[in-house]
């Protein structure tokens, strides 16, 4: 039986998404005998700790210091290490989160052993586990194992459902201490940089949603006019709210927003996986110059052309 | 100032290789490897810093798959020199066997100030490298950077984050991992750069050069083992239109999604 580490995400003052996504999958696997939580943090809510267990933690593990307000590399990494040493447990698991995937490598650096990343499922074959991770854009599927009494995994954002109704119960708590020395933090944090969630594209019915390939911040207009013929949102990259080409608001994706329209039209897209791992939607339609762009392959239909020629005549045709 | 750049050479995407015969190496030819965009992204850090502060830049790759051709290509946007580590018994697939290599392909450099790499690696298929790197190093590093700027202690970089970006101040020496930002928007080869470029001696360094050998970084040495690797079936065939006058295409797009009773519209 497989004892399980999860590393407990924090965000917005809430329990971090995927991470409940992870608890939710374990549970699923009959081979996971114990999952316990990592929790840490300068506060940690009475309530954070009660959701884990209601999805799935028997037991959550804190350690409370200022110096955890923030996530930083070293110090995390210090405390978990110290986490694993009590725990002993055989797959140490978090959800592929900026935080997460940056963590998880370093704790297995610290085993002597590689680790599975980006994995959307797990599979226990006698008493292995199994990791699956698409690759070459969702075309293939790899599957891998690791050797070693420890293992480390992250999962794709996304990739595991959230129990909307969990049934598990009061998880044990116990504390820890980690002191931290100065070396700890050759690092600093200076700020978050939020960014500005005006507009929330979380039910919206369509969403058209223009990337790099738009080619600028006045080439946007054909992506709001068809938006609006079409009565939805707009939506874009990161690469577009990089440049400024639109506002932040409309970032979707792994570090934006996750949408589920009916309707998602993807127009200059390439489909990088942080991009589509924010959509869920019914029907996806994408517009790329390049045959070979990824998002084809999670489009149900789709163009290949250049988009200010045939989004103009997909207007018309719609208002005509 | 000493700048080490890794790089990857990948399969360009671009190639019609579907699903797993993209990772046959039997099927590529030299033409389809390129520069993995993302370590194009860390060529630019390095060589931005190069510009403002005079940095020499040595670039590095690490591949079985002839990677002269990246290395030529990143001599031409900027670096100084270059350094190729060819040895098919390296296992490039496993990103702590890669780091390994890297630790001691560093060791054997020298000097340096800071490492520059791509924040994902495509052989390993993962964003592991960096953080591997820099927890066997013991060195500071800042992963996913997107923009960043000298200060006097170092420099403050800021890097991608769930919701926003974070702005964090890293010392002289250190790792960065670059992605896919304004800041970080790889220049062009110059026509002085490919020439520079065309008469560079680029040594190859083999595992043993590095003191390492094949129980250490061959693919006996692996802990991540590949149980399978296949192909995703889609459950639903996708219709792209390839074919025909734009609008013809849109006819056709609004055709087949009348038949469908797909509805467009809110
Ligand atoms: C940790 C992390 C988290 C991230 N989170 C997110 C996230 O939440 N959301 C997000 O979007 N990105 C995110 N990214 C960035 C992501 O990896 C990609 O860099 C980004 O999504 C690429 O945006 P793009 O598709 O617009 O640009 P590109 O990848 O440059 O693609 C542009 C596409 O446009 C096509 N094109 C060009 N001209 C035309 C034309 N005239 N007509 C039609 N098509 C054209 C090209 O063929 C190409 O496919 C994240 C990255 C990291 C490292």
């Amino acid at each position: 039986m497989v004892k399980s580490l999860v590393f407990g995400q924090i965000r917005e003052d809430n329990i971090e998404e995927n991470t409940l996504g992870v608890l939710n999958k374990l549970t699923e696997i009959s081979e996971i005998s114990e999952i316990v939580v990592a929790l840490l943090g300068h506060e940690i809510k009475d309530e954070w700790i009660e959701k884990l267990g209601k999805h799935g933690a028997s037991k959550v593990i804190t350690v409370k210091a200022p110096e955890l307000e923030v996530y930083l590399s070293r110090p995390y990494v210090k405390a978990v290490l110290e986490i694993i040493k009590i725990t002993e447990p055989k797959l140490v698991i978090a959800a592929g989160t900026v935080y997460g995937e940056d963590l998880i490598p370093r704790l297995a650096v610290h085993h002597g052993v590689s680790c599975a990343q980006r994995i959307n499922d797990i599979s226990s074959v006698g008493v292995e586990l199994h990791f699956h991770t698409p690759v070459r854009d969702d075309q293939a599927m790899k599957v891998t194992k690791i050797e070693g009494t420890i293992k480390f995994a992250t999962s794709r954002a996304g990739a595991f459902f959230v129990n909307e109704n969990p049934t598990g119960g009061s998880p044990n708590v116990e504390s820890l201490d980690v002191t931290f020395s100065e070396d700890d933090f050759l690092v600093k944090h200076i700020e978050i940089k939020k960014a500005e969630r005006t507009v929330n594209l979380k039910d919206a019915k369509v969403i058209v949603a223009g990337g790099r390939g738009v080619g600028g911040k006045e080439q946007f207009q054909i992506i709001r006019e068809l938006a609006e013929i079409l009565g939805g949102e707009i939506g874009a990259t990161r690469a577009c709210t990089d440049v400024h080409w639109i506002e932040e608001t409309y970032e979707i994706g792994q570090t934006g927003q996750s949408v589920s329209p009916d309707l998602y039209i993807a127009a200059g897209i390439s489909g990088a996986p942080q991009h589509v791992s924010g959509i869920k939607a019914k029907t996806l339609i994408a517009i790329n110059t390049d045959e070979g762009a990824a998002i084809f392959n999670f489009a149900d239909y789709g163009i290949v052309g250049d988009l200010h020629v045939i989004l103009p005549i997909l207007k018309q045709k719609l208002q005509g | 100032m000493k700048i080490i750049v890794f790089i990857e050479q990948i399969v360009s995407t671009q190639v019609k290789l579907q699903g797993v015969d993209y990772f046959d190496p039997s099927r590529v030819s030299e033409d389809d490897l390129i520069i993995n965009p993302s370590s194009k992204n860390a060529l630019e850090g390095a060589l931005k810093l190069k510009d403002q502060l005079g940095a020499e830049v040595t670039v590095v790759c690490v591949r079985g798959l002839k990677p002269n051709k990246a290395l030529r290509e990143a001599i031409a946007m900027g670096c100084t020199d270059a350094i190729e580590i060819a040895d098919e018994t390296i296992y490039t697939d496993d990103p702590l066997l890669l780091a390994k290599v890297y630790v001691e392909t560093l060791e054997k450099i020298g000097e340096f100030d800071l490492v520059f790499l791509e924040a994902e690696e495509q052989a390993t298929g993962s964003y592991a490298i960096g953080a591997m790197l820099s927890e066997k190093l013991g060195l500071p590093s800042v992963l996913y950077a997107e923009e960043l700027e000298v200060i006097d202690s170092g420099y403050k970089v800021g890097h991608v984050l769930e919701g926003g970006r974070k702005i964090v101040a890293m010392p002289s020496k250190g790792i960065i991992s670059c992605s896919d930002s304004q800041y970080f928007t790889p220049r062009y080869t110059s026509m002085r750069g490919i020439l520079t470029a065309k008469r560079a001696v680029i040594p190859t360094w083999t595992a043993a050069d590095l003191g390492l050998s094949s129980s250490v970084v061959g693919k006996e040495a692996t802990s991540l083992i590949e149980v399978s690797l296949s192909n995703i079936v889609l459950e639903k065939e996708s219709y792209i239109i390839k074919e025909g006058e734009p609008e013809e295409k849109v006819e056709n797009l609004l055709a087949k999604l009348k038949e469908d009773e797909v509805k467009l519209g809110a």
